[in-house]
């Protein structure tokens, strides 16, 4: 009898134990940063901020009636100089259908933000934008870059794309939007945090 | 000792060693000030488990400065951290709510500790167990065996959950190389304009090229689909069945277009020159010839050699078996 009552309660223990780590090591391998976006389906987190050049810049209630590409980019980051020349020939293709895009700087000082795009080349047809504080990144959750978030023209974040987006799906979210659809998130690749984080 | 004693002893060293333990794994904040302590229950998004407060990185000082601003502010402490739930989920909170797939974090550890001094206390009241196990030496080394078996059997697990976890993120998104391989009659026009610039370069996008240049081409756009041919039959790295659909095209609507007759046989030469049997080729050029030269009987001639080809296309067949009969009837060129 004793030693019966003494294996169940020795397996109880065991079986806790085991629960408890499973749980502890379905947690160890997996990215915060790919948690489901808590916007997805709410009204997207409303933006004014300067150019990057330190002109107007955009507010996003003024482009209510568009759908908005928010793409979140640095010159540290290496997804997004890999996707850069995508997002310009999206932003230039879609210009004329009520699309908008818009670049926001991610914890980089405008200059060098500037200088990169100098170099790689920027689109006429996408605004690009500082946001000092990081205060539209952690409005937007991100987590590390590229994220690009795609809201509808009622202002409602539809759309989110983790890691790196090339033309084919930026276009097809974008065609998915247009057709009324939700395309929620998709997870294409890694992402970057700055360097010296 | 008596056995009581020791009942005391053992269960004072267990509540010791767990209020040490819930000591350890407090997250109490170092001071008071509200930024403090509000920062130092949110978990840095950026760091390896580190709070706002303690981390060095630019985005907690950002999210301090955030915090910072609110307190002064007059914000409550539930609304700034609802503020920040609101964007980056329960991820943001150092500590795992007790709610949900993480609530078994918080009762397993009381659950296990109960289980254990529950143990214990059976073991000092049935003192006999012991000498049981000692006169039996077969059962120890059978439940010891089944223990390892259980115990190996959990490790695997473990190691499959955590390997399993590991594969959350996916490869990379699908580049040029996966672009024949789309079904493009959901992609846009504009999608496809976007995606052939971005790579503008790779003779992989030829094939989604010519089928928005066919679009345009059906939709009478000629003007649209012809830089997108242009590009094709100038390309040397264009398949031999490229360059010809390009070059035919590119012949049609300069005759069509433009009423350019010589130009249009000219491309369509270039086409023949990649492979003399094409029957689109022959058949176009056959068309010019008897709409723009009125070269009637050339084009009867073309249209019979086609159709005496069992392998023709049936969609290119009828179309031609109605020109070779419009051509019959001396009627002109629709």
């Amino acid at each position: 009898m004793t030693g019966r009552v003494l294996r169940w309660a020795g397996l109880a223990v065991v079986g806790v134990t085991v629960v408890l780590a499973v749980v502890l090591a379905s947690r160890f391998g997996s990215d915060p940063g790919l948690v489901d976006s808590p916007l997805i389906g709410r009204p997207a987190p409303e933006f004014t901020l300067a150019g990057l050049d330190g002109s107007e810049g955009a507010s996003l209630s003024d482009l209510r009636g568009d759908i908005v590409v928010v793409n979140f980019f640095a010159s540290w980051c290496l997804e997004c100089r890999d996707e850069h020349d995508d997002l310009v020939a999206a932003s230039e293709s879609f210009a004329d259908q009520d699309v908008t895009f818009v670049q926001v700087a991610y914890q980089e000082a405008a200059a060098e933000s500037l200088s990169y795009l100098a170099e790689a080349g920027a689109s006429s047809t996408t605004r690009y934008l500082a946001d000092p504080g990081s205060r539209t990144a952690i409005a937007y959750g991100v987590f590390g870059i590229p994220e690009t978030f795609f809201i509808d023209p009622e202002g409602t974040v539809v759309g989110k794309i983790i890691g790196e987006a090339d033309a084919l799906i930026l276009g097809a979210t974008i065609d998915s939007i247009r057709n009324g659809e939700q395309p929620g998130q998709q997870i294409t690749g890694d992402t970057q945090q700055r360097p010296d984080a | 000792m008596s056995e009581r004693t020791r009942n005391i002893a053992s269960v004072a060293v267990i509540a010791v060693m767990a209020v040490a333990l819930l000591l350890l794994t407090s997250t109490q904040p170092a001071t008071s000030d509200r930024v403090e302590q509000i920062g130092t229950r949110l978990k840095c998004p950026v760091c390896q488990g580190e709070s706002i407060a303690n981390s060095p990185s630019q985005m907690a000082e950002d999210m301090m400065d955030l915090v910072s601003e609110r307190v002064s502010s007059g914000v409550p402490d539930d609304q700034i951290i609802d503020e920040l739930l609101s964007s980056y989920t329960g991820a943001v909170l150092l500590d795992p709510p007790a709610s949900g797939n993480t609530l078994v974090l918080w009762v397993a550890p009381v659950v296990a500790l109960g289980v254990g001094i529950a143990v214990i206390l059976w073991w000092r009241r049935h003192p006999g167990q012991k000498a049981d196990e000692a006169t039996s030496p077969g059962k120890s080394r059978t439940r010891l065996v089944i223990g390892g078996v259980v115990l190996v059997l959990a490790f695997a697990g473990i190691v499959v959950v955590a390997a399993n976890s590991l594969q959350d993120r996916p490869a990379a998104a699908a580049g040029a190389a996966d672009i024949d391989e789309q079904d493009l009659s959901e992609v846009s026009d504009e999608t496809m304009e976007a995606v052939i610039a971005a790579n503008a370069e790779d003779p992989q996008v030829n094939g989604m090229r010519l089928a928005l240049a066919e679009r345009y081409f059906d939709g009478g756009d000629y003007r649209s689909a012809f830089p997108h041919y242009l590009v094709v039959a100038e390309d040397p790295n264009a398949t031999g069945a490229e360059a010809i659909t390009a070059l035919v095209r590119l012949g049609w609507m300069a005759y069509d277009g433009n009423g350019e007759v010589e130009t249009a046989t000219r491309l369509i030469d270039e086409a023949l020159a990649i492979d003399p049997g094409s029957s689109v080729a022959r058949y176009v050029r056959a068309r010019v010839l008897w709409c723009g030269a009125g070269e009637t009987d050339q084009a009867i001639e073309t249209f019979e050699e086609l159709l005496a080809d069992p392998e023709l296309a049936a969609e290119t067949r009828t179309q031609i078996e109605e020109d070779l009969e419009m051509a019959n009837d001396g009627g002109e060129c629709p």
